[in-house]
């Protein structure tokens, strides 16, 4: 039984068996890793050209398709963006247009005993010695000559001309402008006059009137030209000369005229033409 | 016919730019008028015989959309005619020198027009401010824009006055 079980076959498995547990067991105690890293290095060098060259290989055919899926993607985004930057540019104006059209609705509504008709400003007039803008209603909206123009603010001007689809506005700061107003503070009564450069000077306040700086001024009625107590500036300076019977004084508009985009005609006041009566 | 429509169609366009631009950009309270550089510049490129027709009509068109009194645009748009006719025939070997000289000119006349006639209907300005605060500013910003609209317009030229170029 034994002889047999030591048959020189056996015994060549055991052998076999034994050196594969002595390599593994070397092997898991670390003592084969030089050897292993030796080897094995040849074989990762060789895996890692391989796989470039297989890489650049395919980068090779396929790099042009992508590049140009790509670059057909790019452009299709970059129109859509263009696209989409222009709503987002058209959308703004739309807003900055409602927030002056929803004032002009407020200035409305708290101002009921009027009748209004908003318009957009066009134009302005073409030579510097006069203040004029164009707004986009005429005739066919209503509008006739000599209507007061106003916006939240206060006073703009009244309609010197006007066609069925568009009106011509002499701003107050109009050289050839006037417009009789009153002192909140000091209750007397003046003249407000533009001037070639657009600024507006108060004029016709007796000089013993004591006026303060920053007193409003309003529209009086007077004159028949523009409804009373619409807003038209405030009192920045006074100058009193000597032997005068008036004072004058310069005066900051309640509107900015520079940057005026809408405004509101005031259609159920019919101003009254006093010219035929001036000497 | 078709150098007439293109100058009308620019006249129309420039009219627009004036009254939504360029009647904001100001110095002190000046502003530029590219209407009057337009006409001089298309008084020097164009040599058609009946030119001073579409003359007649821009100045019509520009007093109808300014609070001016149309006799004003068209004085002086009828002097740029005249006076272009004779610096073609004298000066076209310059023609920058010639826009900047009637550019010059036709502003100067332009504004002094302008004063006058408030004058004569009796508004009250004071002619320093007038003078200091309007007319040389406009004048300034009329002679540094001169250069590119003539450039523009010497542009448009060579499609609309072909035989001119070739001459």
């Amino acid at each position: 039984m034994i002889t047999k079980l030591f048959t020189l076959k056996n015994l060549r498995n055991l052998i076999i068996i034994l050196v594969v547990v002595g390599v593994l067991a070397l092997a898991v105690s670390g003592y084969l890793t030089p050897v292993f890293s030796f080897s094995v290095s040849p074989l990762i060098s060789a895996q890692s050209w391989l796989s470039q060259r297989y890489l650049a290989f395919s980068d090779f055919f396929n790099s042009p398709r992508d590049m140009a899926t790509l670059r057909a993607e790019n452009a299709q985004l970059k129109n859509e963006a263009a696209l989409l930057q222009s709503e987002i540019v058209a959308l703004q104006e739309n807003l900055a247009q409602s927030e002056i059209l929803y004032t002009l609705l407020d200035f409305a509504r708290t101002n009921p005993e009027h009748e209004y008709v908003a318009a957009t400003v066009i134009g302005r007039e073409i030579t510097p010695f006069l203040q004029y803008i164009i707004i986009d209603k005429g005739s066919n909206d209503g509008l006739r000559h000599g209507m007061p123009v106003v916006t939240q603010q206060g006073l703009v001007g009244r309609i010197d001309a006007l066609i069925s689809d568009a009106s011509r506005i002499q701003l107050i700061t109009d050289a050839n402008s006037t417009v009789n107003v009153k002192l909140q503070t000091a209750g007397v009564e003046g003249l407000v006059r533009g001037s070639v450069t657009g600024e507006i000077t108060l004029d016709m306040v007796p000089v013993e009137t004591e006026v303060q700086v920053g007193d409003i001024l309003m529209t009086s009625g007077l004159g028949g030209t523009y409804p009373a107590n619409i807003f038209v500036g405030q009192i920045l300076t006074m100058q009193s000369k000597l032997n005068v019977l008036f004072q004058t004084g310069s005066i900051q508009p309640v509107v900015d005229f520079s940057n005026l985009s809408a405004v509101l005609v005031i259609t159920n006041f019919d101003s009254v033409d006093i010219s035929p009566l001036v000497p | 016919m078709w150098t007439y429509l293109i100058g009308f169609t620019g006249f129309l366009m420039t009219s627009m730019l004036q009254m939504s631009v360029f009647s904001q950009w100001k110095i002190l309270s000046g502003s530029a008028d590219i209407i009057i550089l337009f006409i001089v510049a298309w008084c020097l490129q164009d040599r058609s015989k009946h030119l001073w027709l579409l003359v007649v009509l821009m100045a019509g068109l520009v007093g109808t959309l300014s609070a001016l009194p149309a006799y004003i645009p068209l004085v002086v748009y009828l002097l740029i005619y005249r006076v272009s006719r004779l610096f073609q025939a004298r000066l076209m070997q310059s023609p920058l020198l010639s826009m900047l000289v009637l550019t010059f000119a036709a502003s100067l006349l332009q504004v002094l027009l302008n004063i006058a006639y408030l004058f004569v209907v009796r508004v009250d300005i004071n002619f320093s401010d007038a003078l200091v605060e309007v007319a040389l500013p406009s004048v300034l910003l009329n002679m540094l824009l001169a250069i590119p609209v003539h450039a523009i317009i010497r542009e448009v030229s060579i499609y609309a006055f072909p035989k001119g170029v070739e001459a």
